[in-house]
Formats: C-alpha cells, sequence, structure tokens
C-alpha cells in the first residue's frame, strides 16, 4: 500500500459532509497520517478468507410474519418538520 | 455527613433490600443526595432519571415479590436507548431525541426491578477512549479528577467508582468498557459476541459491537451479567445459547489452569509500572497452582491497523442514517441534499467526522480491495491465532490499557488516543468473550488493570477465574472521601 494523498472533496461529497475552514486545514494530515499508519497491515502475509463478523454460533430465520410497529404517531412526533401524517423535507431540487 | 446507602455494592444492596432491612426509596434517595453533591466534580451523567427513578421505587416498595435487581442502581450510558428518557450518544445530531422503544437489556434490567438512575456521557458515538470527544462535557476520573476516566464508557465507570451508581452498563466496540474499567479501578466484560442482545444500542461498527457492565467488584459484575444475557429475537445476531448463573457458581472449582501469557516482544513500548504489575499477577498465577506459557500471537500488533479500518468502514455505513429527516437535529437549508450536508455538519463533531472519511475511504471504489479486504483477511488471522492458542490454554492474559489514566488533553493527536486500544481490540475483532479487573495502583494512586481473555461463551470460567484473583489482590477501589463531604465544600 502506498500512501496517497486523499481526495478530501470526493470523500466528504460521498459521506455527505461538508468541512468546516478549521477542518479543511487540519483533516488532510491528520487523515494522511491514519492511512499511513493503517498501511502497514500490507506487511502482514495471509491466505485466510475475508471474515466479516466473529458469529461461532449458528443464525436462523425468522418467520415471515406481520406483528405490531410502533405507533405512527410516536414515531412522527420525532420528526423535525412534518405535515398530516408526513415527513417534510426541503425540495429535492432548488428554484420552481 | 455521608450517605450510607451509597457504599453497599450491587448485590448486598439487593440483600439488603431482600432481607427488609432497607426500602428502595431509601437507598434511591440516598443515591440522589450523593450524586447532586458529587456530580458536579466528576460530571459523569448526561441526564438524571431521578423522579422516575423515586416513582419506581415506591411502585416496587409496595409489592411484596421483587427481582433479582431490586436495589441495583444502575447507570446506562446514552447510547443505550431508553424509552422516554433522553438518549443523546453525547452528539449533538441527538441532543434531543428522545426513543419511543426500550432496548432489550432496558427491559431486562427493569423486568428485574433495578433503577435507572440516569444516563452516562460518552465519547460522541463512542468513538474515542477519554469521554473528551463528547459534544457536551468531559467525564473526570474520581481517583484523580485531572485524569481522563477512560472511554468511550467513561460516564458509566466514572458513577459507579464515585458510588453514583452501583452498576453500568456500557458498550464495547474496541475496548470501550474495559479500559475505562481499568482506569477507574472496576471490573469490566465484553461478553462473546451474541450473548448480550445489541437491540437498542445505536450501531457504531455492527461485527464489534456489544453492551458490558461494569461493577466494583466480580460477583457484582457476575449479577449484572446473568440478567442482561440470552438470546433475543430483536436481535439477528444474538446467540441461542443456554446462560449460565454467572454468579451461584462462582466459587465452584477452577478446573481450568492453563494460561497464556503474552511474549515479551508485545509489551515494548507499554508504560513499566504496567509491566511490572503484568508479572506480579503471572507471578501470582503461578504461586496460586496455575500452569503459565507464552502464547503464539504472530498478528497481534496488526490488530490496530486492522480494527481502525474495519471500525471507521462500519461507521461510516450505521451513521449515514442521521440525514436530518426523520429524527434528531436538523439544519435548515432550502435544498434536500443540502440539508443532509448541513445536518451531518454541524451535527456531527471532529473524531467522527475523521472516522467517516476514514471509512469512506476505505470501502471507496478502487481502495476497498487494498484496505477493507485486506483487513477482514487480517481479521480472521487474528481469529485463528486465538482459535490455536486455546487447544494450548484455557485463558490468555494481557494487561487492559499501556498505560493508567492519563491527563485531560494529553492525547491531542488522534492517531496517540487510538493507540490506548493496543490490547482490548484484539477480543472485539475475534468475537470472544473478555474481563478486565483491578490489579492493583501506581506509584501515584491511579488504578492498574489486567484482562482474561477465553473462547467462544466462556464467560463463566473468566468470572471464575476473576473471583478467585479478586480475592488474592485483595483490591480496595473505595476511593478517599468520595462518600463524605469533602472539606471545602462545608
Amino acid at each position: 500500500m502506498v500512501s496517497m494523498k486523499l481526495d478530501l472533496n470526493h470523500l466528504s461529497r460521498l459521506a455527505n459532509l461538508k468541512l468546516t475552514e478549521e477542518e479543511e486545514k487540519e483533516l488532510p494530515g491528520q487523515l494522511d497520517k491514519i492511512i499511513d499508519w493503517v498501511g502497514q497491515l500490507s506487511c502482514l502475509e495471509t491466505d485466510q478468507e475475508e471474515k466479516f463478523t466473529p458469529v461461532n454460533f449458528s443464525l436462523r430465520l425468522e418467520a415471515d410474519q406481520p406483528e405490531e410497529s410502533l405507533p405512527p404517531a410516536e414515531v412522527l412526533a420525532l420528526a423535525p418538520d412534518k405535515e398530516g401524517d408526513f415527513i417534510k423535507v426541503p425540495r429535492v431540487l432548488a428554484g420552481e | 455527613m455521608s450517605q450510607k446507602l451509597v457504599e453497599p455494592g450491587l448485590v448486598e444492596a439487593v440483600n439488603l433490600v431482600r432481607n427488609g432491612q432497607v426500602s428502595l426509596v431509601e437507598i434511591v434517595e440516598d443515591y440522589i443526595e450523593h450524586i447532586e453533591r458529587q456530580d458536579k466534580r466528576i460530571k459523569a451523567y448526561l441526564t438524571y432519571n431521578f423522579g422516575p427513578a423515586l416513582a419506581r421505587a415506591r411502585q416496587i416498595d409496595s409489592r411484596s415479590e421483587k427481582g433479582k435487581l431490586a436495589g441495583a442502581v444502575i447507570a446506562v450510558k446514552d447510547n443505550i436507548v431508553t424509552k422516554g428518557l433522553r438518549t443523546t450518544c453525547g452528539s449533538k445530531i441527538l441532543e434531543n431525541f428522545i426513543p419511543p422503544y426500550n432496548a432489550t437489556v432496558i427491559e431486562r434490567l427493569e423486568a428485574e426491578d433495578a433503577i435507572i438512575i440516569g444516563k452516562t456521557n460518552l465519547d460522541e458515538f463512542a468513538m474515542g477512549s477519554s469521554t473528551e470527544n463528547s459534544a457536551f462535557f468531559t467525564t473526570r476520573n474520581p481517583w484523580n479528577v485531572d485524569r481522563v476516566p477512560g472511554g468511550s464508557s467513561g460516564g458509566s465507570a466514572a458513577a459507579v467508582a464515585a458510588r453514583e451508581a452501583s452498576g453500568a452498563l456500557g458498550s464495547e466496540t474496541g475496548g470501550s468498557v474495559r479500559q475505562p474499567a481499568a482506569f477507574c479501578g472496576l471490573v469490566g466484560l465484553k461478553p462473546t459476541y451474541g450473548r448480550i442482545s445489541r437491540y437498542g444500542l445505536v450501531a457504531f461498527a455492527s461485527s464489534l459491537d456489544q453492551i458490558g457492565p461494569l461493577a466494583r467488584n466480580v460477583p457484582d459484575c457476575a449479577w449484572l451479567t446473568s440478567v442482561i444475557s440470552g438470546f433475543d429475537r430483536r436481535d439477528s445476531t444474538s446467540a441461542g445459547l443456554p446462560v449460565p448463573d454467572y454468579f451461584s457458581n462462582l466459587e465452584l472449582p477452577l478446573t481450568k489452569k492453563r494460561v497464556g501469557v503474552l511474549a515479551e516482544a508485545l509489551l515494548t513500548g507499554v508504560n513499566p509500572e504496567v509491566a511490572a504489575n503484568y508479572k506480579k499477577v503471572i507471578l501470582n498465577l503461578e504461586k496460586l497452582g496455575f500452569k503459565l506459557s507464552t502464547a503464539s500471537f504472530p498478528s497481534w500488533e496488526y490488530a490496530l491497523p486492522c480494527y481502525y479500518i474495519i471500525a471507521p468502514s462500519e461507521a461510516s455505513s450505521n451513521l449515514a442514517r442521521f440525514d436530518g429527516v426523520r429524527y434528531g437535529f436538523r439544519a435548515n437549508s432550502g435544498e434536500l441534499f443540502e440539508m443532509y450536508q448541513n445536518t451531518r455538519t454541524l451535527g456531527f463533531g471532529s473524531e467522527v467526522k475523521r472516522r467517516i472519511l476514514i471509512g469512506t475511504f476505505a470501502l471507496s471504489s478502487g481502495y476497498y480491495e487494498a484496505y477493507y479486504a485486506r483487513a477482514a483477511r487480517a481479521r480472521q488471522t487474528i481469529t485463528s491465532e486465538f482459535q490455536a492458542a486455546f487447544k494450548q490454554v484455557d485463558f490468555i492474559l494481557t494487561p487492559t490499557t499501556p498505560e493508567a489514566a492519563f491527563r485531560l488533553g494529553e492525547k491531542q493527536d488522534p492517531l496517540s488516543m487510538y493507540l490506548q486500544d493496543y490490547f482490548t481490540v484484539t477480543a472485539n475483532l475475534a468475537g470472544l468473550p473478555c474481563l478486565s479487573l483491578p490489579s492493583g495502583l501506581t506509584a501515584d494512586g491511579l488504578p492498574l488493570g489486567v484482562q482474561l481473555i477465553g473462547p467462544d461463551f466462556s464467560e463463566l470460567e473468566l468470572f471464575k477465574l476473576a473471583f478467585l484473583l479478586e480475592k488474592n489482590f485483595n483490591f480496595k477501589n473505595n476511593i478517599d472521601g468520595i462518600t463524605t463531604v469533602r472539606k471545602e465544600e462545608e
């Protein structure tokens, strides 16, 4: 693994984040250092399969049965903005 | 005057209630009075639950039949959802979030008449080792208020150490129960992956996350663990295996006597007092008749970089749900995508953003193979080294942390904070149970801890050995003056 300069603009767009001025100054150095450091993994010789979970017991299937969910009014009450029985968000495309 | 009912441990308090010597209301009132005075210094709690706690105590007092935890006053880490009680995850993005349901562990605690006294501080979304990443304030270590309590479950640990709770729930992704337990002189357990339900634990890295208890001693921790463990159909990775009674079996004879220790080379860079304490524990075990041998972990040093690829990758995906739409904070904007961005930008703190960006990078096109996939293979290598080790030994013993509690503000560089997890992350990557217990004090009077790792679902064996060691160490976790009014306050 070679160290690479992170394309921070691209990454923050993928992650739906904007960076503050201070973060734009601090983050590139910090992230480069962290990426370099985790890059030492390339020295580990391994012929193992990828392992995604540590589960060492059998997982089960669930019957597909409808059951009671949370009361809609309680869930809607958590929304920052709503209209009737709907959660309201700003328009997807700006302008008329 | 001191509030004397905050002194008994969890099991002791439960027995006092059971024998009719004290009422729950008396216990809860003492805790409230003590917290109101003490927590100004310690800052363990983000939200108090005093009113409902007292009401519940009255209600339980009025019943003749009482649950297994009647008398226990529990602090809950603020990333475990509690119905009707604010749950912030230490983040601005959930500052005013009031969950509409309870986590399974909360249901189990309340079904056995435990009292939830409040929600404790943490590093934002459990990302950190000191509580300094909390969006609200930093918790202090009750042993020395210039030191951190550890993290991310630092509020839970500080609360139990300062007698502001008789036990607590924390959560682990890479050591977040064990490290604060070690820093605050407590017993903390990271259970086997699947032992305790994660339903209602706000997800950080789902393949690593587990809820774990913190307590003042091994029997208290065992009692609490028995209540919260077991199958839960609402957690798809919950293990359908029976749960032994950890408490009642504590004094059964320990037949497993082989303990693996780390090679000297893996201890370079560790604080000399930590290394000396570790060696002392090894000698004690030999004197107790245990058979010690060096366990081989050629990949131990790769566990940290492996963890710091996998955990941020999963976090970048899990935290995508915080978009300002359905709950939590929303930043005002005229356009939808701008609203997502502004909400997350203003709602998340720096460490959370760092990890989301690292994870986004490791999973992004062109880098996945070199980072995430490589880490997933390294994880398997580390797991198989444990499997091989457990053919030779029954337990692995290591220090819990590379040093004792550090000073507030001492670790400014994110990487130096990550190195705190050197001993702890391996158990999370391999899904193994691991218990940390106090093993002594530094010359400065700060607690040190060692941890015991066992094979899958060997919690009972860990508790039994820890109980034996606890009696042998005779560690006193009573902090001078913590339950008496300090002179300057009188």
